[in-house]
C-alpha cells in the first residue's frame, strides 16, 4: 500500500521549481564547499605540500561557516531574513534559531576536532594512518608508518561528514533528514579506520561501526515508509498535521515511530542501541574519536529533538515511556558498565552513552524550556568531551597512546597541569558546581521536574554512580604510585593546544559564567516548540 | 539588592592567599608563613566583623548582605548576608585553620611524593574559602554550590596526605557526601519549580512551600544531605574512615567544620523552608538521634584506632545537635548551635593533641601506647584538657551548650532527654578510658623515647582551650549572637517554648 | 536575703584566688618549683583568714542569708542563670572548714610531698579542688553548684591518679569519675526538672515553692526531684550503691585521702541535701529512702572495715560508714539536719587527724601501709601515735571527745524516729558504733602496738615539724572540737536560718532516755573495743593475711562482693555490648554500603561479558531493543 503510495507520489506531472533561500543554506554551501575543494586539493596539490593544504582548506571552511552561521543568527534578531527562521527548500530544510545554534555547536566543535586531527607533533608524524589501503603488517605498511606521510583524505572526509551534520538538525523533512545521516555517517566510517597505530583495531572498529550503522539506518529507512504510508508525507509539518487529522490505523505510526527512533537513538548512542560505541571510540584514532563522541551527539539529538518536538509533539504520550525507559538504560548502562572498565577511552565512551541518557531526560518535557537545556547541554557535553578525548592523545609511551588506567597512576606527579586539566573536566562530567557540566544537568533536570520528577531522582542517583569512575580517574593520577614504566607527557603542539584550551576554558566559562550562552540556548528554543 | 562586599572580602582574602600559597611550592616556609599570615587575617577580619554584628532589639535577622545576580535564567543570585548562627560558625572554623596550620607545620615535606606543604596549607586555606562561603551563602542555590565544591579541596586533602588507607576513605566521604547532595539537587530543584517565585533566595522562599506531600520529599531531600553530611546514625558509616585516614589537621576541619554544615542546614534550611515536614519527622529524627548518642558512644568505647574514636564520639556529639534542634525549644536551638561551636573547637582540639600523639608513635592504634604522660607531661596535659572538654565538664563551654540542649529538649519531650542523659556517663568513659591507656599506666617502650611538645605544637591547641575554659565561664557573648537568629527559626516554625508547668513566683530569676 | 556589702562583697576571692594560684602552678614551667608548694599552700591560709572575717561579718548581721551576684551566666530566653554566692550559715560553716582543715593538710603536705618531682604539680590540683569546693558551698543555684560538683570530682579524678604511671591509681581515678557522672546524672535530671516546673534553677526560686504546707508540685514531683538528687549525693558521697570507688581512691597520696576523700569532697552529697532540705521535706517517702541508704551504707563501711589490712582502706571504710550517719541524719529531716552537719565538721576533724597521722606512718615506713607490716609504732613515733590516739577516740566516742558529742545524737535521733523504723534504724546505728570501735580499734593495734613486724630495711621515724603540728591541731580539735560544736547548742542554733530550727524533738518524748542511751552506746564500745584486744591485742598477728578465714571475713576483705557485683553486672556486659556493636557496625551498618558498592562493581564486572565484541550479538541487542521500543509504543498507544 505505502509502495504503491510512493510510486504515485513519484510520477506526479511537475514538480514546482522549490525557492531556495541561498543565504539561509550559506554554512551548509561552504562546508560541502571546503569538501570539495579537499578533494582537488588531493588531486593536484603535491604530497609535500596536501596536508598543509588540507588543514587550510578544511580550517577555512569551517571557520567562514561559523561566521555565516553567526550572520544569519544576527541578522534574524534584527532584520528577518526571508526563510531564516523558517523553511527553506519548499520546506525541506528548517534554518530556525534551533537549528542555527546546533549549526554553530557543530561547526565549533568540529573545528577543535579538526584542529586535533591536525596535530602533526605529537605523534611520530600523525595520529592518521599514512595510507589506509596498505595491507596491516606488510613490509609497504611498516615501511610508510616511519615516513611522515599522512591520509590526508581524512580532511575531506571530515568536511562531508560535518556538512551531512549541519544538514542533519534542520532538516524537516525525512527523506532529506536520511540522507544527511547518510551523508554524515559514511566518512565517519572511514575515519574510524584510519588509526596509525593499532591499526587492525582500528579497521575492526570502522567494519562494526559500518555494518551496526547500516542495520540501524535501515530501520530509519523502514519507518520512514511506514510513516509515509501513514502520513502520505514526508514533511515533518504535514507529518504533525496528520498525527492530528488522520484517520489511518495508528499501527503505521506508531511502528514507524518506532523504527525512526531506533536509527536516531542509535546515532545518539543511547542504550540498549549503544553497543557498538565503546569499540568505535577505542578503536578509532583519538581525534576522530572526539569528533565522533561530540559532533555527532549533538547531530544526533538535534534531529531527535526535530522529530520528536515537531512531528510528534502531540503524541509526547505515547513516545514519552520509550524516551524515559531509554533515559533509564542509557544512564544505568553508562554508569554500571563503566565502573569496571580499564581503559580511559572506553570510560570515556560509556561516561558518553550516560550523558545521552540525560540528554533524554531533558527531552521529555516537551517544553521551550526543555529544548533550551537539551541544547546547552549538548554544548557542555561536547565541549568537556572533545577536550577529554584530546588530553588523552597527550598520555602516551613507547606504543602510541598509552590508555591503560594503571598506565595513569601517579601522572600528577609526572605533569600536575595535565592531572588537573583532567581532573576539571572528569568534576564536569561528574556534575560537580563550577563546572559546565553540573549547569547542564541542573537545567536538564529542572525542565524535566514538572514532567518527570521521579525519573529526575534516577537520573540523580545513577550520576552519582557514575562519578564513582570519574573519581577512580583521579585518584589514580594523584593518589596513586606511578607505575614501573610510567607514560611520558608529550608536549602538544599549537593545534591540540589550542583545542584543548578551547575545551577546558569553555568548561571552566560555562561553568561559572553560563549567562550568555542560556540566553542564547532559550532565544534559539523559541523557534521549535509553539 | 544591597552591595554590600564586607562577606565577598572575607571570601576573596582565604582565596586569594591560598593561589599565592600553591604558587610558592618552590619555597615551602615562605608558603607556610604567608598562609598563616592570611589565616589570622581572616580571624581578625571575622572579630571586626563581629564586633559591628548588631544584636540589639529589632536588629536585621541577616547583617551584611550583599546581592549580586548571577545566572539570570534561573534566578540565582551570589547574595551573602549573615545571620547569628552563620556568624558564630563562620568564627568557629576561622579560628580553626591557623590553628591546624600550626599544628601541620612540619609534617609531609616530601614534593617528589606529591605531599609538599604549600599543596597542603593551599588546599586548608581554599577549604576555608568554602566554609565561609557555605555558611555566608543567603541564595540555596549558591549554598549548593558551595556544599559540593568544599568536597573537592577536602577530597584532595584525605586523599593525597592522609592514612594508608586513604584511597578509599577519600573517595567513600566523596561520593557518600555526592549521594547526599544529588539528593538535596532534586529538592534544590523542587523548591524552585514548585514555589514558582523563579527565585532561590532563602529570604522569598520561606513559607512559599505549600504544606502537602510535596513538601515532605522536598524535606527527606535536604534533610538526607544534612543527615550524611551531620553524620547521623544511620549514615555515619564514612566519617570514622574519613576521620581516621584524613592527616589530623584535615580531621580537624572535617569533622569540627565541614560535618557542621549538615546541622546548620537542618536549622538554616530544614526548619524555615519546610516546617510542617520537619514537624512530621521531628520525631523520628529525634529518636534517632537519642540512638546515635548511646549507639556511637558505646562504639567509641570499643575502638582501638584512637582517630576512628574520635570520629565516634563526634557522632554521639551530632545526636545531642540533632536533639536540640528538632526539640523546637529556644534552650535547645541555641544550645545546639552553641554545641556546634564548642564541638568544632573541642574536637579540633582533641584531634590536634591525637595528631601530637600520633606523630610521636606512628601508630593510631591505642594499645601502642601507654604511660606517656611521663615523658610528654604537656601534651599530656593538653591531651585531657581537650578530652574534659569533649565530655562536657561543667566549667567548659561544651557543658552549656550539652546541658542546654538537655534542658530544652526534657521541656518537651521528657524521657529522650532522660534516656540522652545517661549519654554522659558513656562520654565520660570514652573520654577517660581513651587518656589512661595512652597517657597513664605503665610507661610503654614506645613512649620512652618521646619529646615533649614545643612552644609551636602548644600554640595550636592552646588557644582553642583558652577559648573553651572562657565560653565556659562567660558564654553571654556568644549567646547573645545566637539567640535572636534561634528565636526567628522558630518563628519560622511557628514554634514557642512550654511555659514552666508551676510557673515561676515574681521577680527573682527571670 | 540582704545583699552583700562590705568585705562580704569581696567572697568571690575565696574561688578567684585558689583558681589563680592553681593556674600559676600549671601552666608555669619548672621555674615554679622553687616556691610552686610554698604558694600553693599559702592560698588556703589567706583564705580561711577571710573566711574568719567575713564570718564575723555575717554574725553581726540580724539578717545571716548574704546574696551576692556576679554576673549573668547562661542567658537563654526563659533559661536564665546567674551567678552568685549565698553567703549563709551553712555555706560559711563549710567555707571555714574547707580552708581551716585544708590550709592545716596543705602545710602537712608541703612535708609529706618534699621528695615528690611532680609537687608543684599536685598543689596546682589541691588549690583548684579548693576552688570548686568553695564554689559548690557558695553557689546560689543548683546549676553553679553542679560546676563545682563536677570541679571537685575532676580534683578528685587527678588526685586519686596521681601517681599517673601506677595501674590501680589510673584505674581508681577512672572508678571514682565514673561513679561520680553516675550520680550526676541524677543532679542533672533534677535541675531539668526544676526547670521545667519552676523555670528557674535558684535556691530561692526553687524554694519558694516548698513552703510549710507541702509544695505546689504535688508529692510526685517532690520525690521525683528528691530522688534525682540523692542519686547524685550517693555518688559523691560514696553512699551504697555507688560506694566502692571511694575506698581505691586511697590510691592518692594521704593528703589527698585526708581533704578530700575524708574531711571535705565527699560530705558534699551531705550538703546538697541540708541544702535542699526544703525539697525533701516536701517528700517524707524520699526522707525514708535517705535514711535507709545510711543505715545500710553505715553498716556496709563498718563490716568492710574489719577485714582490711591496708590502713588507709580501713579509714576509707570507716568514712564510708561515718557517713553513712551523716545521712541517716539528713534523713530524718527536720532539727536533725543540724546534727548531721555538726557531726559533718566533727569527722572532718578526727578522720583528717587519723589519715594525717596514717599518712605520717606511711611516710615513715618508705610508703608501705599493709598494718602487717606495721606493730610497736607507738614507741618510734610517739607523736604520730598520739594524733592517731586523740582520731581514735573521737571516732569510737570516747566521752566527751567529739565523735561522742556527734555520733550519739546521731542514734539518738535515730530512735527518736519512734515507730518500727526508729527501732531499726537506731539499732543498726548502735551496731555501728560497736563495730566500729571494733574495727578501729584492731587498726590502732595492729598499727602501733604489739611487735615490730617491718622488714629491716625500713626505719621507722617521726614525721617532720611541717607534718607534726597541723596533726597536733587536728588531734586537739578531734578532742575537744565536738564539745566546741554543741556547747549549748552553738552550730545548732548558728545553722538555724539556713536548715529551720523545728525542734521535733519536743513534740514527743524521746523513745530511750538520752543519759541511758549513751550508757547503752558507751558499753556497746567498750564491749567492741574488747573484743578487738582479745582478738589482737592479745596474742601476736601474723603478717601475713592468714588465709581459709570464715566466711564472714573473706567477705569483709572482698567488701561484700561489691566489686565483685559491680563488674559481673555492669562492666563485663558493658564490654560485651560495646564489642557486639562494634561488630555490627563495621558489618551491618558500613557493611550495607560497601554491599552495595560491591553489587554494584560485581554488577558491573558480571555484565561488561555482554560487551562481547561480536557484531552479531551487538545486532541481535539491537534488534532486541527495537522490538522492545516498538512493543512498548504499541502497548502504551492501545493499553
Amino acid at each position: 500500500m505505502s509502495a504503491l503510495g510512493l510510486l504515485l507520489a513519484a510520477d506526479t506531472p511537475k514538480i514546482p521549481a522549490p525557492h531556495v533561500d541561498y543565504a539561509a543554506i550559506a554554512p551548509i554551501l561552504i562546508v560541502v564547499g571546503a569538501a570539495l575543494v579537499g578533494v582537488l586539493v588531493e588531486a593536484v596539490v603535491p604530497r609535500k605540500e596536501r596536508f598543509n593544504a588540507q588543514i587550510a582548506v578544511s580550517l577555512l571552511g569551517t571557520v567562514a561557516a561559523l561566521i555565516t552561521v553567526g550572520v544569519i543568527h544576527n541578522k534574524e534578531i534584527t532584520t528577518p531574513l526571508p526563510g531564516a527562521g523558517g523553511p527553506t527548500f519548499s520546506g525541506a530544510l528548517a534554518i530556525d534559531g534551533t537549528g542555527l545554534f546546533l549549526q554553530g555547536t557543530i561547526l565549533v566543535l568540529g573545528l577543535l576536532a579538526t584542529l586535533l586531527i591536525a596535530e602533526r607533533s605529537v605523534d611520530a608524524t600523525s595520529p592518521i594512518v599514512a595510507a589506509a589501503a596498505v595491507v596491516v603488517g606488510s613490509p609497504e605498511d611498516r615501511r610508510l608508518s616511519r615516513t611522515d606521510r599522512v591520509q590526508t583524505e581524512i580532511f575531506p572526509l571530515l568536511s562531508f561528514a560535518l556538512a551531512g551534520m549541519l544538514i542533519f538538525p534542520v532538516s524537516n523533512n525525512l527523506i532529506l533528514m536520511f540522507v544527511a545521516l547518510e551523508v554524515m555517517s559514511l566518512p565517519l566510517y572511514l575515519m574510524a579506520g584510519l588509526a596509525r597505530k593499532r591499526r587492525l583495531l582500528s579497521q575492526e572498529a570502522s567494519l562494526k561501526y559500518f555494518l551496526l550503522g547500516a542495520f540501524a539506518s535501515a530501520f530509519f529507512l523502514y519507518g520512514l515508509a511506514l510513516l509515509y504510508g501513514y502520513a502520505n508525507t514526508v514533511d515533518l509539518g504535514e507529518i504533525f498535521k496528520a498525527t492530528r487529522t488522520s484517520t489511518k490505523s495508528d499501527t503505521l505510526l506508531y511502528l514507524g515511530l518506532a523504527l525512526l527512533l531506533v536509527g536516531l537513538l542509535f546515532k545518539a548512542s543511547v542504550a540498549p542501541f549503544h553497543v557498538w560505541t565503546p569499540d568505535a571510540y577505542q578503536g578509532a584514532p583519538t581525534p576522530v574519536a572526539a569528533f565522533m563522541a561530540s559532533c555527532t551527539k549533538v547531530a544526533a539529538f538535534g534531529a531527535l529533538l526535530r522529530i520528536l518536538y515537531v512531528a510528534f509533539s502531540g503524541e509526547s504520550w505515547n513516545w514519552r515511556p520509550i524516551i524515559w525507559g531509554a533515559a533509564i538504560a542509557s544512564m544505568a548502562v553508562g554508569a554500571i558498565w563503566g565502573v569496571t572498565q580499564t581503559d580511559v577511552k572506553r570510560v570515556l565512551a560509556y561516561s558518553s552513552i550516560a550523558h545521552a541518557g540525560f540528554i533524554l531526560v531533558g527531552m521529555v518535557a516537551v517544553t521551550e524550556e526543555a529544548s533550551s537545556s537539551v541544547l546547552f547541554y549538548v554544548l557542555t557535553y561536547g565541549f568537556t568531551t572533545l577536550a577529554a578525548f584530546g588530553l588523552l592523545t597527550l598520555v602516551r609511551d613507547a606504543d602510541g597512546e598509552a590508555t591503560h588506567l594503571s598506565q595513569w597512576s601517579g601522572l600528577a606527579r609526572k605533569s600536575p597541569v595535565v592531572a588537573i586539566i583532567m581532573t576539571v573536566l572528569l568534576m564536569s562530567m561528574a556534575g560537580i558546581p563550577l563546572t559546565a557540566g553540573f549547569i547542564g544537568k541542573f537545567y536538564v533536570f529542572k525542565a524535566a521536574w514538572h514532567t518527570a520528577g521521579p525519573l529526575v531522582v534516577i537520573a540523580l542517583l545513577l550520576s552519582a554512580i557514575a562519578a564513582f569512575y570519574y573519581l577512580r580517574i583521579v585518584v589514580m593520577m594523584f593518589f596513586a604510585e606511578p607505575p614501573e614504566h610510567a607514560p611520558t607527557i608529550a608536549i602538544p603542539g599549537w593545534s591540540t593546544t589550542v583545542a584543548l584550551t578551547a575545551g577546558v576554558v569553555g568548561t571552566v566559562l560555562l561553568g561559572v559564567f553560563p549567562q550568555p550562552v542560556l540566553d542564547l540556548a532559550q532565544k534559539a528554543a523559541e523557534s521549535l516548540v509553539g | 539588592m544591597s552591595h554590600n562586599f564586607t562577606l565577598v572580602g572575607l571570601l576573596l582574602i582565604p582565596l586569594v592567599g591560598s593561589l599565592v600559597v600553591f604558587g610558592l611550592k618552590k619555597n615551602p616556609t615562605l608558603a607556610k608563613w604567608v598562609a598563616l599570615a592570611v589565616s589570622l587575617a581572616v580571624v581578625v577580619y571575622v572579630v571586626v566583623i563581629g564586633i559591628a554584628f548588631d544584636t540589639g532589639k529589632g536588629a536585621d535577622r541577616f547583617q551584611f548582605e550583599g546581592d549580586w545576580i548571577w545566572i539570570k535564567a534561573f534566578g540565582v543570585h551570589f547574595s551573602f548576608g549573615v545571620d547569628g548562627i552563620a556568624l558564630v560558625l563562620i568564627a568557629m572554623s576561622v579560628v580553626l585553620v591557623p590553628c591546624v596550620l600550626l599544628a601541620s607545620w612540619n609534617s609531609f615535606d616530601d614534593p617528589e611524593g606529591g605531599r609538599s606543604i604549600a599543596n597542603f596549607f593551599g588546599l586548608i586555606l581554599l577549604l576555608e574559602v568554602f566554609m565561609i562561603g557555605v555558611f555566608a551563602a543567603t541564595d540555596v542555590f549558591l549554598f549548593y554550590v558551595f556544599f559540593e565544591a568544599i568536597l573537592v579541596p577536602m577530597y584532595f586533602i584525605i586523599g593525597s596526605f592522609g592514612g594508608p588507607k586513604r584511597q578509599y576513605a577519600a573517595v567513600k566521604f566523596f561520593l557518600y557526601s555526592l549521594v547526599g547532595g544529588l539528593l538535596m539537587l532534586a529538592s534544590v530543584i523542587g523548591l524552585y519549580v514548585t514555589t514558582g517565585s523563579h527565585t532561590f533566595h532563602m529570604a522569598e522562599l520561606i513559607g512559599k512551600v505549600p504544606d502537602n506531600a510535596t513538601q515532605k520529599w522536598l524535606f527527606l531531600g535536604f534533610f538526607l544531605a544534612f543527615a550524611i553530611k551531620a553524620p547521623l546514625v544511620p549514615f555515619h558509616t564514612w566519617l570514622p574512615d574519613a576521620g581516621a585516614e584524613a592527616p589530623p589537621g584535615g580531621a580537624a576541619l572535617l569533622v569540627g567544620v565541614l560535618d557542621k554544615i549538615g546541622t546548620f542546614g537542618f536549622l538554616r534550611y530544614c526548619l524555615p523552608l519546610f516546617p510542617a515536614a520537619s514537624k512530621w519527622a521531628a520525631p523520628t529524627i529525634l529518636v534517632l538521634s537519642v540512638i546515635g548518642v548511646l549507639y556511637a558512644a558505646f562504639l567509641a568505647i570499643g575502638q582501638r584506632d584512637m582517630k576512628r574514636l574520635v570520629a565516634y564520639t563526634s557522632i554521639a556529639h551530632f545526636g545531642f545537635i540533632g536533639l536540640g534542634i528538632f526539640a523546637f525549644t529556644s534552650q535547645g536551638g541555641s544550645g545546639a548551635v552553641f554545641y556546634m561551636v564548642n564541638h568544632g573547637l573541642s574536637t579540633g582540639a582533641v584531634f590536634l593533641a591525637v595528631g601530637l600523639l600520633i606523630a610521636r608513635g606512628k601508630s593510631r592504634n591505642i594499645d601502642d601506647y601507654g604511660g606517656a604522660a611521663k615523658t610528654t607531661p604537656i601534651l599530656s596535659g593538653l591531651f585531657l584538657l581537650a578530652g574534659l572538654s569533649a565530655l562536657a565538664l561543667p566549667g567548659m563551654s561544651t557543658f552549656i551548650s550539652e546541658f542546654l540542649v538537655l534542658v530544652g529538649t526534657f521541656t518537651r519531650y521528657k524521657a529522650l532527654a532522660i534516656v540522652a542523659t545517661t549519654g554522659i556517663i558513656l562520654a565520660a568513659i570514652y573520654v577517660l578510658y581513651l587518656y589512661q591507656r595512652t597517657f597513664q599506666g605503665t610507661v610503654s617502650e614506645k613512649v620512652k623515647g618521646f619529646k615533649d611538645v614545643n612552644a609551636r605544637e602548644v600554640l595550636s591547641i592552646a588557644p582553642l582551650i583558652a577559648l573553651i575554659i572562657f565560653l565556659g565561664i562567660y558564654p553571654k557573648p556568644i549567646l547573645d549572637v545566637i539567640n535572636p537568629a534561634v528565636k526567628a527559626t522558630l518563628s519560622d516554625v511557628h514554634e514557642t517554648d512550654p511555659e514552666p508547668i508551676v510557673g515561676t513566683t515574681a521577680g527573682g530569676h527571670k | 536575703m540582704n545583699t552583700a556589702e562590705g568585705i562580704q562583697s569581696a567572697a568571690w576571692i575565696l574561688i578567684a584566688l585558689p583558681l589563680i594560684s592553681a593556674a600559676v602552678l600549671l601552666t608555669t614551667g619548672r621555674f615554679a618549683d622553687k616556691w610552686g608548694h610554698l604558694l600553693g599552700a599559702f592560698t588556703p591560709v589567706v583564705l580561711f583568714v577571710y573566711a574568719i572575717f567575713l564570718f564575723f561579718s555575717v554574725k553581726g548581721e540580724s539578717n545571716r542569708e548574704i546574696s551576692l551576684h556576679l554576673f549573668d551566666w547562661i542567658p537563654v530566653e526563659q533559661f536564665q542563670v546567674k551567678v552568685g554566692l549565698l553567703i549563709d550559715p551553712l555555706s560559711l560553716t563549710f567555707v571555714l572548714l574547707i580552708t581551716g582543715v585544708g590550709s592545716l593538710i596543705h602545710i602537712y603536705a608541703v612535708g609529706y610531698m618534699a621528695h615528690d618531682d611532680g609537687r608543684r604539680r599536685f598543689f596546682g590540683y589541691f588549690n583548684f579542688f579548693v576552688a570548686a569546693m568553695l564554689l559548690l558551698v557558695l553557689a546560689d543555684n543548683y546549676l553553679s553548684l553542679y560546676v563545682g560538683w563536677e570541679g571537685v570530682g575532676v580534683a578528685s579524678y587527678l588526685l586519686i591518679s596521681y601517681y599517673r604511671n601506677r595501674d590501680e591509681a589510673a584505674t581508681a581515678g577512672n572508678k571514682a569519675f565514673f561513679a561520680n557522672r553516675v550520680g550526676d546524672v541524677g543532679l542533672s535530671i533534677a535541675i531539668m526538672l526544676m526547670f521545667a516546673y519552676f523555670g528557674s534553677t535558684s535556691y530561692a526560686e526553687v524554694f519558694s515553692h516548698f513552703g510549710e504546707h507541702g509544695s505546689d508540685v504535688g508529692k510526685g514531683v517532690a520525690a521525683a526531684i528528691a530522688l534525682m538528687l540523692l542519686l547524685g549525693a550517693c555518688g559523691k558521697s560514696g553512699q551504697f550503691p555507688l560506694q566502692t570507688w571511694l575506698p581505691d581512691a586511697m590510691a592518692g597520696p594521704t593528703p589527698v585521702s585526708a581533704l578530700i576523700h575524708a574531711a571535705t569532697m565527699v560530705t558534699a552529697g551531705v550538703y546538697l541535701i541540708a541544702r535542699s532540705f526544703p525539697i525533701f521535706d516536701a517528700s517524707t517517702a524520699t526522707q525514708t529512702v535517705v535514711t535507709i541508704i545510711g543505715a545500710i551504707t553505715l553498716l556496709y563501711g563498718c563490716v568492710c572495715g574489719c577485714g582490711q589490712d591496708d590502713l588507709k582502706k580501713v579509714l576509707a571504710y570507716s568514712t564510708v560508714s561515718q557517713i553513712g550517719y551523716m545521712f541517716l541524719a539528713v534523713g530524718l529531716g527536720p532539727g536533725v539536719y543540724a546534727i548531721a552537719i555538726i557531726h559533718l565538721v566533727g569527722h572532718g576533724f578526727f578522720k583528717a587527724a587519723l589519715f594525717l597521722s596514717a599518712g605520717s606512718v606511711m611516710h615513715a615506713m618508705n610508703d608501705r601501709i599493709d598494718m602487717r607490716r606495721f606493730g610497736g609504732l607507738a614507741r618510734v613515733m610517739p607523736w604520730t601515735f598520739g594524733v592517731f590516739l586523740c582520731g581514735f577516740l573521737a571516732i569510737i566516742g570516747f566521752p566527751l571527745a567529739t565523735g561522742f558529742w556527734t555520733k550519739d545524737k546521731i542514734i539518738e535521733a535515730a530512735f527518736d524516729k519512734g515507730g518500727t523504723s526508729g527501732w531499726v534504724l537506731g539499732l543498726s546505728a548502735l551496731i555501728g558504733a560497736g563495730i566500729t570501735a571494733f574495727y578501729m580499734s584492731r587498726a590502732l593495734i595492729m598499727t602501733f602496738l604489739g611487735e615490730r613486724r617491718w622488714e629491716d630495711d625500713v626505719h621507722p621515724h617521726e614525721a617532720p615539724a611541717a607534718m607534726k603540728w597541723p596533726m597536733v591541731v587536728l588531734a586537739a580539735l578531734s578532742l575537744v572540737g565536738g564539745y566546741l560544736l554543741v556547747v549549748n547548742g552553738a552550730l545548732k542554733h548558728w545553722l538555724e536560718p539556713s536548715l529551720g530550727g523545728a525542734e521535733h524533738h519536743a513534740e514527743h518524748d524521746p523513745t530511750i532516755d538520752p543519759t541511758l542511751l549513751s550508757v547503752i552506746v558507751l558499753v556497746v564500745v567498750a564491749v567492741g573495743v574488747g573484743v578487738a584486744w582479745v582478738v589482737f591485742g592479745r596474742k601476736t598477728v601474723p603478717d601475713t593475711q592468714p588465709v581459709g578465714v570464715s566466711v564472714v571475713t573473706t567477705a569483709s576483705r572482698r567488701n561484700l562482693y561489691a566489686d565483685a557485683f559491680n563488674e559481673a553486672v555492669l562492666m563485663r556486659p558493658g564490654q560485651w555490648l560495646s564489642r557486639a556493636l562494634v561488630y555490627f557496625d563495621n558489618r551491618g551498618v558500613d557493611g550495607a554500603v560497601n554491599g552495595f558498592g560491591a553489587l554494584v562493581g560485581g554488577s558491573s564486572g558480571r555484565l561488561r561479558r555482554t560487551q562481547t565484541g561480536f557484531v552479531r550479538s551487538y545486532a541481535l541487542s539491537i534488534l532486541a531493543g527495537t522490538v522492545a521500543v516498538v512493543v512498548v509504543l504499541l502497548a502504551v498507544r492501545f493499553q
